[in-house]
């Protein structure tokens, strides 16, 4: 026992004791090779990168009963944006350690509205991911952190995904604010991978309309040799249990075909209720009791072509979306509320409470039947990236549609262009916020 | 398609490395023909013995499919008289890998991962994995598939079409058939160097029949399998059929032989 002790101390007092031995050459060789060591792995394990952005905005406003006279939102018309990314990571033997800070500049000018002649300038500094993770053994990993957690294959949105609308791809210069995840991910053999998800804080996503709440999934994921498929059970506190899929299957070396959905017992999406307040409906959640099953699915493919480009198409049936009777019922009580929005009050505060609901009815797409087609292929001639992607709503014939283009000056210099048009009328899906945007910048990265 | 091959001869080089003078003892080339003879004995048996699929298997080893390695490619295409440059870590093992983008700045940070013929585009900024097909283009003439492991052994039917030399080195010319559409070459036809069990080149067809690429190997690399060195190639020539001038030369570098952990190939511990 009394070894053991001497041991313990001797080895907590080793680096010490070994750098007061100075002549002791034999432990000085051993702490000089243990510290060139320590400094090799923390070198080869340290990545960083520095991501330097400039763009300007222009957006045009849709003149729509959401967002009467641009004084529900107060969207600006044009901004200007300086943005610092470094991403920084550590991996040292079983921990890895990351972190984006980020800093912004940002200078927007208003042309519609109650703000109309208005400028400001703000700034911003934030870290939007960051992460901590230990590997307790082999197959079992720990973290927590600030993340951004983005499954499946489909690109208009990921209907599997409980935690996240917004997949991040119909702006990639956007960054989507990430949210604070404690994760347990189990390897038990290569093909398979369960992991428990807790998302347990909002972070840096706004909830602008309702309270967030904690939300917690068991993830399954398999990969199979032309194939891999991923089931997730989810709870969200205060709500219901929500059932998600994805899979994709490598048909041949150019096509590839997937799927993604998910399903629950009722909805907690709101729906235009014929009620006797001064606009003769209100949005109630009346499928929060319903136990029929609900469910949104995702169907899609893509082919590369020889010459180069990716083509993709992907339909959407979203099941809890508006039928024709309920959306003409949404739209008509929309306008009711966008009518009294400049009366006093009561009158108004309802007006707003009600496009505030109208705004977001908790459903990720407001209808039922959509398809996307899109065009895509990177490093033409090793300077440009394209994507044009078209998503048409079949149910009210509204549109929008989306480039992406990168153009690289060099190695380090990229110029990009993001564009966005929208069609149809005022009491369409996409006609509703923007008639059309764009986004023009540089990047540099490091 | 597991018949064995007929034992090839022996070229007529080997053996003529001894050279008798006068006044020297017979026991040189004595030895050098008992020598000869033992190697002769010992190598052909094992050749004959093994089957088109274990040739296959033994070139596959040095094109990166084994247990686990990690390498750097250097990259250069040229096409169309622009020439583009890329440099990546390759994390392999069996038919998996991880390429991780590290120059020019303008694609650092992007990675590919390959799960058998599963393949995931990951760009920095953009959080969501994209999936990809294996025909999308790497970069010039090389596809996807090109910088992972080759496993032409499990992906296509051999047959030995004849033998062959390229530049003055024995080869068995094999003929590749995909047996699935999965791969990214329908047809290849593939030189096998008799003596180093290595793949020295290789032209790759479309379904039509039309060679699109061709492709030379070089060993310069060498690997520890079972505690034994084996080649490992260090550089893959792609040639354009169609316009010779574009080139894309591929560089391997920095090889280690070690064990890369399934989490390597995980999607849910890859994207950060």
């Amino acid at each position: 026992m009394r070894n053991k002790i001497l041991f313990i101390i001797w080895l907590l007092s080793w680096p010490t004791v070994s750098m007061a031995q100075g002549s002791n050459s034999v432990m000085e060789k051993a702490v000089k090779k243990d510290s060139t060591q320590l400094r090799n792995e923390l070198s080869e394990g340290l990545e960083y990168s520095l991501r330097f952005l400039t763009f300007g905005t222009y957006q045009k406003i849709a003149d729509s009963s959401q967002n009467p006279n641009n004084d529900f939102f107060q969207i600006s018309r044009y901004s200007t944006a300086l943005d610092l990314r470094p991403d920084l990571r550590l991996n040292f033997r079983r921990l890895d350690l990351s972190a984006k800070p980020r800093m912004n500049l940002e200078w927007n000018v208003w042309e519609d509205g109650v703000r109309d002649g208005d400028t400001d300038w703000d700034d911003d500094w934030f870290v939007n991911e960051w992460l901590a993770r230990i590997q307790v053994t082999e197959s079992v990993f720990i973290s927590y952190g600030r993340e951004n957690l983005q499954w499946g294959p489909s690109s208009l949105f990921s209907p599997s995904n409980p935690f996240f609308r917004d997949n991040g791809r119909s702006n990639p210069k956007r960054e989507v604010p990430g949210m604070d995840f404690f994760r347990l991910v189990w390897l038990p053999k290569m093909s398979w991978t369960i992991s428990f998800i807790a998302n347990v804080d909002e972070g840096r996503q706004g909830f602008p309309y309702y309270e967030f709440d904690k939300t917690y999934a068991l993830k399954l994921d398999f990969s199979g040799q032309e194939s891999y498929a991923s089931v997730i059970l989810s709870h969200q506190e205060s709500d219901r249990n929500r059932l998600g899929v994805f899979g994709g299957w490598t048909a041949t070396d150019a096509l590839l075909i997937y799927g993604e959905g998910t399903i629950s017992r009722g909805s907690n999406a709101l729906y235009p209720k014929k009620t006797d307040n001064p606009f003769g409906a209100t949005m109630e959640e009346i499928d929060d009791k319903d136990t029929s099953l609900k469910g949104t699915i995702l169907a899609g493919g893509s082919y590369t072509l020889e010459i180069g480009p990716t083509l993709t198409i992907e339909y959407v049936h979203n099941g809890p979306g508006y039928s024709d009777g309920e959306a003409n019922a949404y739209y008509r009580l929309r306008q009711e509320a966008s009518d009294a929005y400049y009366l006093a009050d009561p009158i108004q505060g309802l007006s707003k409470l009600t496009l505030s609901q109208t705004a977001d009815p908790k459903l990720r797409l407001l209808r039922r039947n959509y398809i996307m087609l899109q065009y895509h292929q990177n490093d033409i001639r090793d300077v440009l990236n394209l994507t044009f992607r078209w998503t048409h709503n079949i149910d009210d014939s509204s549109g929008q549609f989306i480039s992406i283009v990168d153009f690289f000056a060099g190695d380090h210099t990229q110029i990009f262009f993001i564009g966005g048009v929208n069609s149809g009328s005022g009491d369409t899906e996409f006609g509703t916020i923007l008639e059309h945007h764009c986004m023009i910048g540089v990047e540099y990265t490091f | 398609m597991n018949f064995k091959f007929q034992v090839p001869p022996a070229p007529p080089s080997v053996g003529t490395g001894a050279v008798w003078r006068a006044g020297s003892s017979f026991k040189f080339p004595v030895l050098c023909v008992i020598l000869f003879s033992v190697i002769l004995f010992h190598i052909k048996p094992v050749l004959a013995e093994m089957t088109p699929k274990e040739v296959l298997s033994k070139a596959d080893e040095a094109r990166g499919n084994v247990e686990g390695v990690e390498w750097e490619i250097k990259i250069e295409s040229v096409e169309n008289d622009r020439t583009q440059k890329r440099t990546l870590r390759i994390k392999a093992r069996d038919f998996n890998s991880l390429a991780e983008f590290l120059s020019p700045p303008k694609v650092k940070g992007r990675k590919l991962l390959m799960i058998d013929r599963n393949m995931w585009f990951i760009k920095p900024g953009l959080k969501k994995p994209v999936p990809i097909s294996p025909r999308q283009k790497l970069m010039g003439g090389a596809s996807n598939g090109d910088i992972a492991s080759t496993n032409y052994a499990g992906d296509y039917d051999a047959t030995l079409v004849s033998e062959d030399t390229v530049n003055g080195e024995p080869c068995l010319l094999f003929n590749l058939v995909a047996h699935t559409k999965k791969v990214t070459y329908d047809r290849i036809r593939y030189w096998i160097s008799r003596d180093r069990l290595i793949g020295v080149k290789a032209e790759f067809f479309t379904v039509s029949g039309k060679m699109f690429k061709s492709a030379t190997f070089e060993y310069e690399n060498s690997i520890l399998i079972h505690g034994k060195p084996k080649p490992f190639v260090s550089k893959m020539v792609i040639t354009d059929a169609v316009v010779k001038g574009n080139i894309t030369t591929m560089r391997y570098g920095k090889v280690k032989i070690k064990k890369i952990p399934d989490s390597t190939f995980n999607l849910n511990l890859l994207v950060r």
